[in-house]
């Protein structure tokens, strides 16, 4: 039978990576075991052969586990999701976050419904990368169309990756495409499969510019200009704040429920009314707000990020500034 | 010195039936070395010199030892857990478990079930609950509850699509009101409204059980005493030569079959498939593994088989099918393989060599395999590969024909006729395509090798029965799936021996009563020819004589 729960243990992060073949799913997790950044990541893969580490990382190789010497692991799922997230679950050593690469004909929203089941993992979101060079040529293929509108209806984020493959004329043709295949879904552009981990990932700061632990509590704004090249995919920016006032759980998810245009993660923690601390993160189209022990700083602190020019900032404003 | 001569057996019948069409029928067969040394009467046999005579089969009549072409050890394993099914089964010692037509009866099953069990804290694990005849109604934690209210009660159903468990085992997972996932049930109204009803529907939900007990589906690995429970049941049901139609064929598997097999009692040849199911780069090293294991084949292990899956199962929703999909309006199924990997993985294979068993059930994945297979096969053209395409349950006839043409044969669902023709017919698939579900008849007639399957621990394992629904093709409630699709006797007898040896390049070796084959038989109390058709099912089996050696089922 189970063991008695230990003492509060936070729920692990699972993010899961969705997209057909080729989209740049193993690419975008190769970049994220390799910018880890002192956090432990499981990263549940189908295959290794897109791995892309350098071997000077790699600390052990076994037939379906390669261990990394900044702590992650990468797995392979083989046929079997449910064993592989049990291994993940029960190691000895707790891992920070887990990071499952769906196949490529899978839906990665059902994926997603594990964290959503189970009270050892919460959801932090399902990527979904398309291939801008051949999704429109996929999506017209009638063994395929089902499958990939069903991966763009779990998408919580929308990741439209090779875009220096296609010329303007074509890029205009997706991007009308993308609006009636995947309405309401937040979408952002970029090459290699370059996502900045801060918007894919609840743990990872943002180094556009994270809020400075010498802040007084406060009404105290960071605007950060965009950062990313603008030649090949988006250029993001970030709001941050140091919310004095305290928030009900229930009244951050009606603001989350209202709808976020324009904001592609959000998360940091904020003050109950009781004392308490409320970790709030959001990631794409989907909010959580849920108790939780004081965050590492001990300081409530928020962080925004979202496409230059396209972050909601008086929705933030009027979310956390005003008393 | 030379070795001393072998002994020769003369094994005299009421009737042999040979399946040999230049000699379809005899009363002795001569049995020398494990082998078959001559087919004939007492006096054609005397050209071979003294023998032992064993007249101990006067009265029952001899077959080929039958063929499952398409089943799972782990049937030998599931009867470590109690049976909740529709349907009467019978189990490796014999006993029959009726089908439980009411949820009354199953409640009483699983009380019973759970006051039998020794560890008042050990979870009970029940399989094949199967709740499509009563009439809507569904299971829920009251039912179960009533079985026990101690101990996790979990129940899986015969679809492997879903699970029923108890007020404990909710507790156990931690599934309660809040628990915000599809999948888990709750209850629309009364006293429990928006409390979970202990149904679980989605595999995130039955995750959150799994993780407490363990993995008891058709994939979970063999033990050994698995397969020895699978060979008592296989002598049961007269079958000498099974596949195990998906297997990692690690090292440790390999040690299990070779551990069981070696027992002599373990009556039986097993051609497991390699599970070819991986990521994009796996198929290199996949087809290397095969190859070299061939080699490693023993008269009773037979290497070299792969196994690859294309869509779900059509019962289950998630099976691909062509217009106009199914019959409820259901969305289509899914792909297990991309149709793009499915061909370059399988060019990898075939060219390493290796017969390929597809999974397709719906009639989209049948067409997507074959239209894979014909440019794999025009790149790559290879006599004999005997690629066979399995469940096939919606090819139609110009499918066949390209299948004749490609040189595929198909290994047919025919239980489905019987154990989910109804739903195919007013649910899935409506009445015109359930008409030509398992279409065994049009596959014989475009000249496709057939055979038929149970998919056994899907269906149980008893290809007589899969025969008699061959024949047959009626359903639960009386329906007649398609009168023109109906095999006769003879041929759905080639389905379950020379047909399923053919797919699994055996039939040179076992399949047929003739010179120079395995001395594996069949020993039947009835003869399968002279019965009526509908009473096929019924006819009893002996046990079987495995390399000449005589086996009989244990008494119940
Ligand atoms: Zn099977």
């Amino acid at each position: 039978m189970s063991a008695p729960p230990s003492p509060s243990p936070r729920p692990l992060p699972m993010t899961v990576v969705g997209g057909f073949l080729g989209s740049g799913k193993t690419t975008l997790v190769s970049h994220w075991l390799r910018e880890a950044g002192g956090q432990r990541i499981a990263v549940l893969v189908n295959d290794f052969g897109d791995l892309d580490i350098d071997a000077g990382l790699i600390a052990a190789v076994g037939s379906d586990v390669i261990t990394l010497s900044n702590g992650c692991v990468c797995c392979q799922i083989g046929d079997d999701l449910a064993a592989a997230l049990i291994a993940v679950l029960s190691a000895p050593a707790p891992f920070d976050a887990v990071v499952v690469e769906a196949s490529g004909v899978s839906d990665p929203g059902r994926i997603a419904q594990y964290a959503r089941a189970d009270p050892a993992l919460t959801p932090d979101g399902v990527i979904v990368l398309l291939d801008a060079a051949t999704a429109r040529r996929d999506a017209a293929d009638p063994l395929l169309a089902d499958t990939m509108l069903r991966q763009l209806g779990s998408a919580d984020l929308l990741v439209v990756n090779k875009t220096d493959e296609v010329d303007a004329a074509e890029d205009a043709r997706l991007d009308a495409w993308i609006a009636e295949a995947a309405p309401g879904v937040p979408t952002l552009r970029t090459t290699q499969a370059r996502v900045p981990l801060a918007i894919i990932s609840r743990l990872a700061p943002w180094d556009g510019g994270s809020v400075p632990h010498d802040a007084a509590p406060g009404p105290h704004r960071h605007d950060h200009a965009p950062a990313g090249d603008p030649r090949h995919g988006d250029v993001f920016e970030s709001w941050s704040c140091r919310p004095a006032r305290r928030f009900a759980v229930a009244d951050l998810r009606d603001w989350f429920a209202g709808g976020l245009p324009g904001l592609l993660r959000l998360k940091g923690w904020v003050q109950a009314p009781d004392d308490g601390w409320i970790e709030v993160q959001f990631m794409g189209r989907r909010g959580t707000a849920r108790p939780s022990s004081p965050p590492p700083g001990g300081e409530p602190a928020i962080v925004a990020i979202g496409i230059g020019g396209r972050l909601p900032r008086e929705s933030l404003e009027r979310a956390f500034e005003h008393s | 010195m030379a070795p001393p001569a072998s002994r020769t057996t003369v094994f005299a019948a009421r009737r042999i039936v040979t399946m040999n069409p230049r000699q379809p029928f005899a009363t002795h067969v001569a049995v020398r070395d494990g082998r078959i040394l001559g087919v004939g009467d007492l006096g054609s046999l005397a050209a071979y010199g003294p023998h032992d005579l064993d007249d101990r089969f006067a009265d029952q009549v001899l077959m080929p030892g039958l063929v499952e072409g398409h089943c799972h050890l782990k049937e030998g394993g599931m009867w470590d857990m109690p049976y909740l099914g529709w349907f009467d089964r019978r189990d490796p010692d014999g006993t029959v478990w009726p089908g439980l037509r009411t949820m009354e009866a199953v409640v009483a099953r699983v009380a019973e079930a759970a006051a039998d069990l020794a560890d008042a804290d050990a979870p009970l694990i029940c399989w094949g609950f199967d709740p499509i005849y009563f009439g809507g109604q569904r299971m829920t934690v009251e039912h179960l509850d009533r079985a026990g209210e101690a101990r996790a009660v979990v129940i899986g159903h015969a679809n492997g699509h879903l699970m029923n468990v108890n007020s404990a085992a909710l507790r156990m997972a931690g599934i309660t009101r809040d628990t915000d996932v599809e999948g888990v049930v709750k209850f629309p109204d009364g006293p429990k409204a928006g409390e979970p009803t202990g149904e679980l529907q989605e595999p995130a939900a039955m995750f959150l059980i799994v993780r407490h007990v363990g993995d008891t589906g058709v994939l979970a690995p063999v033990t050994v005493a698995g397969v020895r429970s699978f060979a008592r049941l296989a002598c049961r049901e007269g079958v000498t030569t099974a596949t195990d139609l998906v297997n990692k064929l690690t090292d440790r598997d390999l040690a299990v079959l070779g551990e069981a097999l070696a027992d002599e009692g373990c009556a039986v040849r097993i051609a497991p498939a390699f599970q070819a199911f991986h990521g994009t780069h796996g198929a290199a090293a996949g087809a290397e593994r095969v190859a070299t294991l061939r080699g490693r084949s023993t008269d009773k292990l037979r290497l070299g088989l792969v196994k690859m899956m294309l869509d779900g199962s059509i019962q289950g929703f998630s099976a691909r099918l062509r217009w106009p999909g199914y019959h409820n309006g259901a969305p289509n199924g899914i792909w297990v393989t991309a149709p793009a990997q499915y061909e370059a993985d399988f060019e990898t294979y075939h060219r390493a060599g290796l017969t390929i068993h597809t999974h397709t059930n719906g009639d989209e994945a049948s067409v997507v395999a074959i239209d894979a297979i014909e440019r794999v096969l025009a790149r790559a053209p290879r006599p004999g590969h005997r690629h066979t395409l399995q469940h096939g349950q919606m090819i139609d006839a110009p499918l066949f024909r390209r299948m004749a043409s490609l040189g595929l044969s198909a290994n047919l669902f025919a239980n489905h006729i019987w154990h989910w023709g109804d739903q195919h017919a007013e649910v899935t698939m409506g009445p015109d395509r359930a008409a030509r579900l398992n279409a065994c008849a049009s596959a014989l007639a475009h000249g496709v090798p057939l055979a038929i399957h149970s998919d056994a621990p899907v269906t149980p394992l008893s290809p007589l029965h899969v025969a008699w629904c061959a024949v047959n093709r009626v359903t639960p409630k009386g329906r007649v799936l398609g009168e023109t699709e109906r095999l006769t006797v003879e041929q759905a007898l080639h389905a379950v021996t020379l047909g399923a040896a053919w797919t699994l390049g055996l039939d040179g070796e076992v399949g047929s009563i003739e010179p120079g084959k395995r001395a594996d038989f069949c020993v039947l109390e009835e003869d399968p020819l002279a019965v009526d058709p509908m009473a096929l099912k019924d006819v009893r089996v002996w046990g079987t004589v495995f390399g000449g050696a005589v086996h009989r089922a244990s008494a119940a």
